[in-house]
C-alpha cells in the first residue's frame, strides 16, 4: 500500500494582461507535468528538481507584477494522496497514446522501405518520450508499452534501412 | 572569497561552482544553506532568487556570471548553452549535449547528497566538457 507522498503547491495570480506572462507560466507548468487543483494552484511532487524549478517559477511570477507562494505539504487523507497520483498518472496517458500510434506507423512505414526521413521523425518521437518520461512521475502504466513501441519502430527502421543501401550499392554496381 | 548557495546542487550550481574556481576566484570556498537567512553575511549569493548571480529573465546563473564577469570566452559560451537547456529544460538551444549532462549531475546529486563532496566531483565533468568543446572549437 502507498503512503503519503510530499507534494509542492504553487498558488498564483498574475494581471489578465499582458498575457505573455501568464501563457508562459502555463506552458512551465505543463512542461513540468505539473496538475492544476484550482484556477492558479499547481501541483507536483516534491523533489530536488521540482521544488527548484518552481522556486525560478515563482521568481519569475513575481518579477511579472504577479503574487505567488509556494507550499509543501501531503493531503489530509491517504485517499486523497492516491486520487492526485491517480490523476497524476492519467494526465501522461493521452501523450504516451500519440507516441506509441506514431511509432507504430513509424514502423509500418518503415516495413515498405521509408528510408532517411523515417529516422529523422523516429530521433523526434524519442525525444519527445524522454520529456514525457522526465515528466512522468508515477510511472504511468503505458510507459513501458510507449519504451517498447519505440525500440521496434527503431528496429525496423535500422533494418529498413540497411536494405535499402544495399539495394543501391547493388544498384551502383 | 567565500560564496554561498542553496543546498541541493543540480546543473547550474555545480557549473557555476566550477566557473568561480577556474575563471572568477581560484581560492573560492564554498557554503551551502537550506533557507536564504541562513546564508554567511560575508559571502557572495549565486543562484539564489532575487541575488546579483542569479537567473535574470531568460538567462540562467551561468549564464549571468558570463555576463557579469564580461568573460567572452567561445567555449565558456558553449557550456553556456549546455547548462541553460539542461537547467530550464526549455530547448531554447537544443543541445542534445544537456540531456546527458542532466542525467548525469542527478545522478551524481543522489550519489553524493553533500554538496561540497559533489561539486568537487562535478569539476572533472566540467574541465572534460571544456576540454572537448575547445578541440571541437578549433
Amino acid at each position: 500500500m502507498e503512503g503519503k507522498s510530499r507534494w509542492l503547491i504553487l498558488i498564483y495570480r498574475l494581471p489578465r494582461e499582458p498575457s505573455r506572462p501568464r501563457v508562459a507560466v502555463w506552458r512551465k507548468l505543463k512542461d513540468l507535468g505539473a496538475l492544476y487543483l484550482q484556477d492558479g494552484v499547481a501541483a507536483l511532487p516534491e523533489d530536488a528538481v521540482t521544488r527548484e524549478q518552481l522556486e525560478w517559477l515563482q521568481l519569475r511570477i513575481q518579477e511579472a507584477d504577479g503574487d505567488a507562494t509556494l507550499w509543501e505539504g501531503q493531503p489530509n487523507t491517504l485517499v486523497e494522496n492516491k486520487g492526485l497520483v491517480e490523476a497524476f498518472r492519467t494526465s501522461r496517458e493521452e501523450a504516451y497514446q500519440s507516441i506509441i500510434a506514431r511509432a507504430e506507423r513509424i514502423q509500418a512505414k518503415a516495413r515498405l522501405g521509408g528510408g532517411e526521413p523515417l529516422l529523422t521523425e523516429l530521433a523526434k518521437l524519442e525525444r519527445e518520450f524522454r520529456a514525457e518520461r522526465r515528466r512522468d512521475y508515477f510511472r504511468s502504466p503505458l510507459r513501458k508499452e510507449a519504451s517498447e513501441a519505440l525500440k521496434a519502430a527503431r528496429a525496423a527502421v535500422r533494418e529498413g534501412g540497411s536494405s535499402a543501401e544495399n539495394l543501391s550499392a547493388e544498384g551502383g554496381r | 572569497m567565500l560564496w554561498a548557495t542553496r543546498r541541493g546542487c543540480h546543473v547550474d550550481r555545480t557549473a557555476c561552482a566550477w566557473l568561480i574556481k577556474r575563471f572568477v576566484d581560484p581560492e573560492a570556498s564554498f557554503a551551502f544553506f537550506k533557507d536564504p537567512a541562513e546564508a554567511p553575511d560575508e559571502a557572495v549569493l549565486f543562484d539564489v532568487a532575487g541575488a546579483r548571480l542569479s537567473h535574470h529573465g531568460d538567462d540562467c546563473s551561468f549564464e549571468t556570471f558570463l555576463k557579469e564577469y564580461s568573460l567572452e570566452d567561445p567555449v565558456l559560451a558553449e557550456i553556456a548553452e549546455i547548462v541553460h537547456d539542461a537547467d530550464l529544460m526549455d530547448e531554447k538551444y537544443g543541445r542534445p549535449e544537456s540531456e546527458g549532462l542532466d542525467a548525469i549531475i542527478r545522478g551524481m546529486q543522489l550519489h553524493l547528497p553533500d554538496d561540497g563532496t559533489l561539486i568537487r566531483s562535478t569539476e572533472a565533468i566540467f574541465d572534460g566538457l571544456y576540454t572537448y568543446l575547445a578541440r571541437e572549437a578549433l
